[in-house]
C-alpha cells in the first residue's frame, strides 16, 4: 500500500516534470528555428520566470527515486550513466544562459546557447528513458554493466520523439504567450510537430516489442487500461491538431493546443507505465525490491505528501504571476 | 588515475563550485528582504537603488547555485550510486525535504523577486523577497542535517548493509547538526558580507555611488561585525562537539603524526606516506593554550594513533583548517577595525582601509570553502564516519566515463565561472547609476550623481554605458 502510495507520488512528479520542463525546454528548442532575434528573446523570457520551479520537479523526480527505490536510484543511474551527464551538462548551461540572456541583454550567444542546450538536454532525457528498455547488469545489487551497454537504436528513437514531443508543447506554450507573426507561426509549426510525435510514438510502440522490455498487456485489465489511455491520448493530439491552426484571437484558441498536448502526454506516459509495472529495469529490478524501508516511507509519505498541496500552489502563483502574453507589454525584463 | 581517485575529483569539484554561489546568494536573499523593507518604510530611493543592484547580482549568482546543485543530487546515484542505495532511506529523505521546502519555495518567488518590477504590488513583491530568503535558509539546514549525519551517525540500524533509520528526531538532531548548522549559517552571512563590503569599497576608492556604496558597506560590515565573535565561538565548539567523534580529523588538522606537541603547527608540509612532516613551523605551548591549558601540559595527539588505513589525508584537512581559520582571523580583525572606525568617525574618510577592504572581498567564501574541505577531507576515508568507506561507495562505472565527466564538468564550469567574473565586472563597471529611480527619466535629462549624506567631497558620478 505504502509503496504504491510512493510510486504515485513518483508518477506525479514524473508527469509534473515532462509537461512543465517539457514546455520550457521545447520553448528553446523552438528559438533555435526562429530568426528574429526579437523573437528569439521573446521565447527565452517567456521561459524565464518559470524554469527554475518546472525544474525543480526533476530534482524531486530524483530524490523522490533515491528515497523510495533507493536499490534503483543508486542502478539505474549508472546504467545511463553518459546519457544523464550530457543531459546535467546541457541543463547547467541552460540555466545560466537564461539567467545571463535575461540579466545582460541582447546577449545573443546567451541566447544561442539557451537553444542548443535545450535542444541537447531534450534528446539526452529521451535517450536515457530509451535506456530503461536495456537489460540492466547486477552483482551483489551493485551495477556493474559497461559504459554502452544502454545504448541502442530504440533511445535514439525514444530521444528524437521526446524532443519533437517537447518542441510540439513548445510551441503550444508560445502561441499561448503571444500574439500577432510569432503566434501564427507557432500554430503552423506545432501542428507539424504534433503530427511528427504521433508518427514517432506510434514508431516507438512497435519498436519497443523488440527490446528487452516489451509491452506487457498480458491481463484484460492492462490491455484495457493500456488502450483506453491511448485513446485519451489520441483525443488530446487531435484536439491539439485542430487548435493549433486556429488563428482567431480567442481564449480557446489559445488554450486548445496546450491542453490537448497535456492530456497527450499525461496519456501516454501512464499507458507506458501501465503495460510496464512493476518492472523499473528489466530482467528482474522491479518496484517491490527495490522499495526502502518502513520508517523511511513513512516519514516521506508524511513529510513531503503533506508539502505537496504548498508546491502546487507554489507552481500555480508562480504561473499566475506573469499571465498574459508577453510580447504584447513590456518584456520579462526591462 | 584510480576510479575512487577520479570520482572523487569529480565531487570535489563539483561540489566546490556550487558551494561558491550559495556563499555569496543566501546573505544576498537576507540583504535584499533588508533593503526592500526599508525602500518599503522610508520610500528613499537609494533603498530602491541598492534593492536593483544587488538583486543583478544576486540572480545570476542564484541561478548558477542551482542548477550546480541539481547535478550534485543526481550525483549520489551516477557516481556513488552504492552510497545511494545504503544510505537512500535515511539521507534522500531530508533531501526530499529540502526540495518541497526550500527548493519549491525559491523557485515560486524567485521569478517576482526578479521580474515583478513594476507588475507587482510592493507588498507582493516583499512577501516574495523574504520567502526567496527563507527558502535559501531552510536549504541550508536540511543540507547540514544530512551532511552532518554522514559526520555523526544517528537514529539508525544497519540491516544487510543498508542504513535504516529508527528515530528520526536522532537522525536529524545528530550531534554535530546542532553547532553546525549555526555554524554555517553565520558563515554564509559573514562571506556575503564580506562580498558586499568589497563591492562597496570599490566604488568608494573610485568615488562613485558614494551614498549607495556607504549605505552597503555600512549594513554589510556591521552585521559582519556583529556575528565574527559570534563565528569564532561557534567554531569552537564546532571542533568540540564534532572532533570527539571523529579524532581522526582533530590529529590532521593539528599536523602532528606523533602524540606529545604541546605547541600549535601554524605551516606543515605533510609526507602522507611517511607519515611525517618534510617541514614544519611549530608554535611552543600555543596548543595546550587553545585547548584551555596555560600551563604547557596538554599534548594534542598524533595522526600515528590512528592505523594508516583509517587516515585522512593530512595536508588537505591541514590546509583546509589554516586557511578557513586564518581568512576567519583576518575577517575579525577587518571588522574589528571598521568598528572602531566608525566609533571615530572616520569609516568614510579612511581611503586606505577602503583599498584593504576591497582586498577581501572573497575572504568569506575562501574561508567556507576551507571550512568544507577540512570536514570533509577530514572525515575520509569515510563516506559515512565509521560505517561506510568511500571506497566501497563509488559505482563501479568505466573510468573512461568518470574522466569523462570529470574533463566536462571541469571545462564546463570554468567556463560558467568566467562567464560570471566577466558578468560581475561588467555589473560593476555599469554600476548602481542605472539603478537609482531617477535615471528612469528620459535620456535627454542630465544624470547627477547620488546625493551625499556624510559632507566628503565627492566626485561626479560617471554613467559608464
Amino acid at each position: 500500500m505504502i509503496t504504491t502510495l510512493w510510486l504515485a507520488v513518483v508518477l506525479v512528479c514524473l508527469l509534473m516534470y515532462v509537461v512543465l520542463d517539457g514546455y520550457d525546454l521545447g520553448v528553446g528548442v523552438a528559438s533555435l528555428f526562429e530568426r528574429d532575434t526579437a523573437h528569439r528573446r521573446h521565447l527565452l523570457e517567456s521561459v524565464a520566470v518559470g524554469w527554475d520551479g518546472n525544474e525543480t520537479w526533476l530534482i524531486l523526480l530524483g530524490v523522490a527515486l533515491w528515497a523510495g527505490f533507493p536499490a534503483a536510484f543508486g542502478t539505474v543511474l549508472p546504467h545511463a550513466y553518459l546519457p544523464m551527464i550530457v543531459m546535467l551538462f546541457a541543463l547547467v548551461v541552460r540555466g545560466v544562459s537564461v539567467e545571463m540572456a535575461s540579466q545582460a541583454p541582447p546577449a545573443r550567444r546567451w541566447t544561442t546557447a539557451f537553444g542548443v542546450a535545450s535542444l541537447v538536454a531534450s534528446f539526452g532525457q529521451g535517450f536515457t528513458l530509451g535506456t530503461l528498455t536495456s537489460a540492466l547488469h547486477l552483482r551483489d545489487g551493485a551495477f556493474t554493466g559497461s559504459a554502452f551497454g544502454a545504448f541502442s537504436w530504440f533511445a535514439v528513437l525514444t530521444g528524437v520523439t521526446v524532443t519533437v514531443g517537447y518542441t510540439a508543447l513548445g510551441y503550444a506554450y508560445t502561441k499561448q504567450k503571444s500574439s500577432g507573426r510569432l503566434r501564427e507561426s507557432a500554430g503552423r509549426r506545432g501542428l507539424v510537430t504534433t503530427a511528427a510525435t504521433a508518427v514517432l510514438l506510434a514508431a516507438v510502440l512497435v519498436a519497443i516489442n523488440a527490446t528487452a522490455a516489451p509491452l506487457n498487456l498480458s491481463s484484460a485489465g492492462r490491455a484495457f487500461a493500456f488502450g483506453g489511455l491511448l485513446l485519451f491520448a489520441t483525443g488530446g493530439a487531435v484536439t491539439a491538431l485542430v487548435g493549433f491552426p486556429w488563428n482567431r484571437q480567442s481564449r480557446a484558441a489559445d488554450a486548445l493546443p496546450l491542453g490537448g498536448l497535456i492530456v497527450a502526454t499525461v496519456s501516454v506516459f501512464l499507458a507506458l507505465g501501465v503495460a510496464r509495472y512493476p518492472v523499473i529495469l528489466p530482467p528482474d529490478l522491479t518496484v517491490g525490491s527495490a522499495v526502502g524501508p518502513h520508517n523511511t516511507m513513512v516519514f516521506l509519505l508524511i513529510g513531503i505528501g503533506l508539502n505537496m498541496p504548498m508546491v502546487l500552489a507554489y507552481n500555480v502563483f508562480a504561473h499566475r504571476a506573469f499571465g498574459g502574453k508577453l510580447d504584447s507589454g513590456a518584456g520579462a525584463h526591462s | 588515475m584510480s576510479l575512487l581517485g577520479l570520482s572523487r575529483w569529480q565531487f570535489a569539484i563539483t561540489v566546490m563550485f556550487h558551494m561558491t554561489f550559495p556563499a555569496i546568494t543566501v546573505g544576498l536573499s537576507i540583504l535584499l528582504c533588508v533593503v526592500y523593507a526599508l525602500y518599503w518604510r522610508t520610500g528613499r530611493a537609494v533603498y530602491l537603488q541598492m534593492f536593483r543592484f544587488w538583486r543583478r547580482i544576486f540572480a545570476v549568482g542564484f541561478a548558477i547555485g542551482v542548477v550546480a546543485g541539481a547535478v550534485i543530487t543526481f550525483q549520489m546515484g551516477l557516481n556513488w550510486g552504492v552510497y545511494g542505495a545504503k544510505t537512500g532511506p535515511v539521507i534522500g529523505p531530508i533531501i526530499g525535504m529540502e526540495v518541497v521546502t526550500a527548493f519549491f519555495v525559491e523557485a515560486g518567488f524567485i521569478g517576482v523577486l526578479l521580474y515583478g518590477d513594476g507588475r507587482v504590488r510592493k507588498a507582493t513583491m516583499f512577501a516574495a523577497t523574504v520567502m526567496v530568503a527563507l527558502g535559501t535558509l531552510l536549504s541550508s539546514t536540511w543540507i547540514i542535517a544530512a551532511n552532518s549525519w554522514m559526520q555523526t551517525p544517528a537514529g539508525y540500524r544497519i540491516v544487510d548493509g543498508r542504513f535504516e533509520p529508527t528515530n528520526w528526531t536522532q537522525v536529524i538532531f545528530n550531534p554535530s547538526f546542532l553547532w553546525r548548522w549555526p555554524h554555517m549559517l553565520a558563515a554564509v552571512l559573514i562571506s556575503a558580507g564580506f562580498f558586499v563590503a568589497g563591492v562597496s569599497a570599490w566604488y568608494l576608492v573610485q568615488g562613485r555611488a558614494v551614498g549607495f556604496a556607504r549605505r552597503s558597506m555600512s549594513i554589510a560590515l556591521g552585521v559582519a561585525a556583529l556575528l565574527m565573535p559570534v563565528q569564532l565561538y561557534l567554531g569552537d565548539n564546532v571542533a568540540g562537539h564534532e572532533l570527539p567523534y571523529q579524532l581522526p580529523k582533530l590529529e590532521a588538522i593539528e599536523g602532528n603524526w606523533d602524540n606529545g606537541n604541546t605547541g600549535f603547527i601554524l605551516f606543515a608540509i605533510p609526507d602522507q606516506a611517511a607519515a611525517r612532516n618534510i617541514a614544519a613551523l611549530d608554535i611552543p605551548c600555543l596548543g595546550s593554550a587553545i585547548a584551555k591549558d596555560l600551563s604547557c601540559r596538554t599534548a594534542m595527539p598524533g595522526l600515528k594513533l590512528t592505523p594508516a588505513a583509517g587516515r585522512p589525508n593530512m595536508a588537505a584537512t591541514f590546509w583546509g583548517f589554516r586557511v578557513m581559520f586564518l581568512a576567519a582571523l583576518l575577517m575579525f580583525g577587518t571588522t574589528f577595525a571598521a568598528t572602531v572606525l566608525r566609533i571615530r568617525n572616520r569609516l568614510w574618510t579612511a581611503r586606505r582601509f577602503h583599498r584593504f577592504v576591497l582586498c577581501t572581498t572573497p575572504a568569506g567564501i575562501l574561508a567556507i570553502l576551507g571550512g568544507w574541505v577540512t570536514a570533509e577531507a577530514g572525515r575520509q576515508p569515510w563516506v559515512v564516519f565509521g560505517q561506510l568507506r568511500t571506497s566501497a561507495a563509488v559505482s563501479r562505472l568505466a573510468p573512461g566515463e568518470v574522466l569523462f565527466s570529470v574533463l566536462g564538468f571541469s571545462t564546463l564550469y570554468l567556463i560558467m565561472l568566467l562567464a560570471y567574473v566577466v558578468y560581475l565586472v561588467r555589473v560593476l563597471r555599469i554600476g548602481p547609476e542605472r539603478d537609482h529611480p531617477r535615471h528612469e527619466r528620459p535620456p535627454d535629462t542630465p544624470d547627477s550623481s547620488v546625493p551625499d549624506s556624510a559632507g566628503v567631497p565627492v566626485r561626479r558620478e560617471v554613467a559608464v554605458r
